[in-house]
């Protein structure tokens, strides 16, 4: 099947021969959407339709009520819901932008540049992959305490910059690029940050929209610090604001709210995702490396 | 003066501090706030662990969490072995229907960009925090399938142990779908990344598709597959909803103390990387073989 493309005799319209192909995709894609669907009537569901077992996919009463009960709370609160809005937009701009940034670089002498413990450093990098992440919350907590971090903004952002994964993917995208290339951009005259900006980047920009859809998400969905190093409620983040809604208020109320919330948290993903996968997309096709 | 008697070392040498500068940040942070808290949770698992006003006070007990968790917690060995069978089941079949599928997406169909978008989709939602909610729901489950095959009629002609494995992926199905995203993504670059004048080759020699696709294409993307087995095994352990996971933060808020909960996580480690070192073991093999 691969060899299709290697040949160039496909078919550049639809044609009958393809059919098997989308017989094969079609219901693979529909599992895929589902989840989404699901996550987007669940918000509107009335609260009979919310208990119903088996779930329905689809809700018959489509209903603003869930909304209505999760502004109300929302109005309620002692620091403004738009604060925490701002604080995780910030969180996650800078963390996006940190995290690839040292992870493209690390990414880069690990796979490129012959030095001591290289080696040693990825295989424990790939090992710390694999720790059970909420094991480490207790030491992490003992050294933001000793770094004096508590009640600090920026511990929202220091724990999760340097992303273990994402040095680990981008790593292994780096050793892709043929060595020749770089070595024709060190002839022409290219320092480091040259190589790493206009040859390394721009080839393995399907890994970075990767890694900045999984740091996205690490950083939009943290509520780590929010509960664990800030008091100070004017310095927490969303996520961590719309999960105090799902544990204060009466059941019945709180599943709708629960739906409405998970949707709010959800859509800057999904929104994200969109944007991103273009580019994930678009360059794997002409990514230029043969 | 180094510089003119032996250009080549001062060349590596440059090198040698380009790398470490470029991985300096990554790294301080990596120390400070991955690889330091693991080494300190490997402290705790020797020692009672108590929490006073902030303070930890530690109380060496040497062996005993690592000997309870081994030999009286039949709950966390349950969990243990449910996971390593899980892991074995579902590496194989994540490779395989990612490679299948990303063979799929990368040949020139129409609306092949939709389908690479739609199968990428899962990658935000296995990460994101709606997962539980799927699962609790039965969402992830596909109520259907597993009336759509009779087991029970083939009990008799296969071995039981291929027919417990056969439910198991079957009733998976869909978690397996949306664990294959990056995977698929991975391979898809393996295979753009193919030289296709060598299908051109092999083409003139007479070989099928058939015959392209073991002789040329698995070999060259061996390296990739022992990537995505690699990623794979690490997600699914990680995975914040995995049993386990559950288990030792259920340890860790007061259900056995912080002390055992570390040993636990480090059990749970050590099994985890031998499951890999399996994994990778297997890959690498065939590699070899194909190689020679």
């Amino acid at each position: 099947m691969a060899s299709f493309q290697g040949k160039k005799i496909n078919p550049k319209h639809f044609h009958i021969s393809q059919l098997k192909f989308y017989i094969i995709l079609l219901p693979f894609a529909v599992f895929m959407v589902l989840p989404i669907i699901y996550i987007f009537t669940t918000a509107f569901k009335p609260a009979d339709e919310l208990f119903k077992f088996p779930p329905s996919f689809f809700v018959k009463n489509p209903t603003w009520d869930n909304y209505k009960a999760l502004f109300e709370l929302m109005a309620g609160s002692s620091v403004p819901a738009s604060r925490y809005l701002f604080n995780s937009v910030i969180v996650t701009v800078l963390t996006v932008i940190i995290s690839i940034f040292l992870a493209v670089s690390a990414g880069y002498v690990l796979s490129k540049k012959n030095f001591k413990g290289r080696n040693v450093l990825f295989e424990i990098n790939t090992l710390a992959l694999m720790f059970v992440p909420i094991a480490v919350s207790i030491p992490r907590f003992i050294i933001i305490v000793n770094l004096g971090l508590v009640d600090r903004f920026i511990a929202n952002i220091l724990p999760i910059i340097a992303m273990p994964i994402g040095v680990f993917l981008l790593k292994q995208f780096v050793d892709q690029i043929p060595d020749p290339l770089i070595e024709a951009a060190k002839m022409d005259g290219a320092g480091e940050w040259t190589i790493l900006f206009k040859v390394i980047i721009p080839m393995v920009r399907p890994a970075l929209a990767t890694v900045a859809i999984l740091s996205f998400q690490s950083a939009w969905g943290n509520v780590e610090a929010s509960t664990l190093y800030l008091n100070n409620e004017s310095l927490k983040t969303f996520a961590y604001y719309i999960t105090t809604f799902s544990s204060s208020s009466s059941s019945t109320v709180t599943q709708g709210i629960t739906a409405a919330s998970a949707l709010i948290m959800f859509l800057p993903n999904l929104i994200i995702f969109i944007c991103m996968q273009s580019k994930v997309m678009d360059t794997m096709a002409h990514s230029g490396i043969k | 003066m180094k510089k003119s008697k032996k250009p080549k070392i001062q060349y590596s040498r440059s090198e040698v501090l380009s790398g470490y500068a470029f991985c300096a940040l990554w790294l301080v942070g990596f120390m400070a706030f991955t690889l330091y808290p693991i080494i300190q949770t490997f402290i705790f698992s020797f020692n009672d662990v108590t929490v006073q006003e902030g303070a930890f006070n530690l109380s060496n007990v040497g062996f005993s969490h690592y000997v309870q968790a081994l030999s009286q917690d039949a709950d966390f060995l349950q969990g243990l072995e449910d996971y390593a069978i899980k892991l074995i089941l579902y590496v194989p079949v994540i490779t395989v229907v990612s490679l299948i599928l990303a063979m799929l997406l990368n040949s020139k169909l129409k609306g092949t960009g939709f389908f690479r978008t739609v199968f990428f989709l899962p990658v935000i939602i296995t990460s994101g925090p709606v997962m539980s909610i799927f699962i609790d729901q039965g969402v992830a489950s596909f109520p259907g399938i597993e009336k759509l095959i009779n087991f029970d009629s083939l009990a008799g002609t296969v071995p039981a142990f291929l027919l417990e494995a056969l439910r198991f992926l079957t009733s998976e199905f869909i978690m397996i779908l949306w664990f294959s995203g990056i995977q698929i993504l991975v391979f898809m670059t393996g295979l753009q990344k193919m030289d296709k004048n060598m299908y051109e080759a092999a083409q003139i020699d007479g070989a099928s598709k058939w015959e392209m696709f073991w002789k040329l294409t698995l070999p060259a993307l061996n390296p990739t597959i022992v990537l995505n087995v690699v990623f794979t095994v690490v997600m699914q352990s990680v995975f914040s909803l995995n049993p386990i996971i559950t288990r030792i933060t259920g340890y860790m808020n007061g259900d056995g103390g912080y002390g055992y909960a570390s040993a636990t996580a480090w059990i749970y480690f050590i099994v985890m990387i031998a499951l890999l070192g399996l994994a990778v073991l297997v890959f690498k093999k065939h590699e070899r073989r194909v190689r020679r």
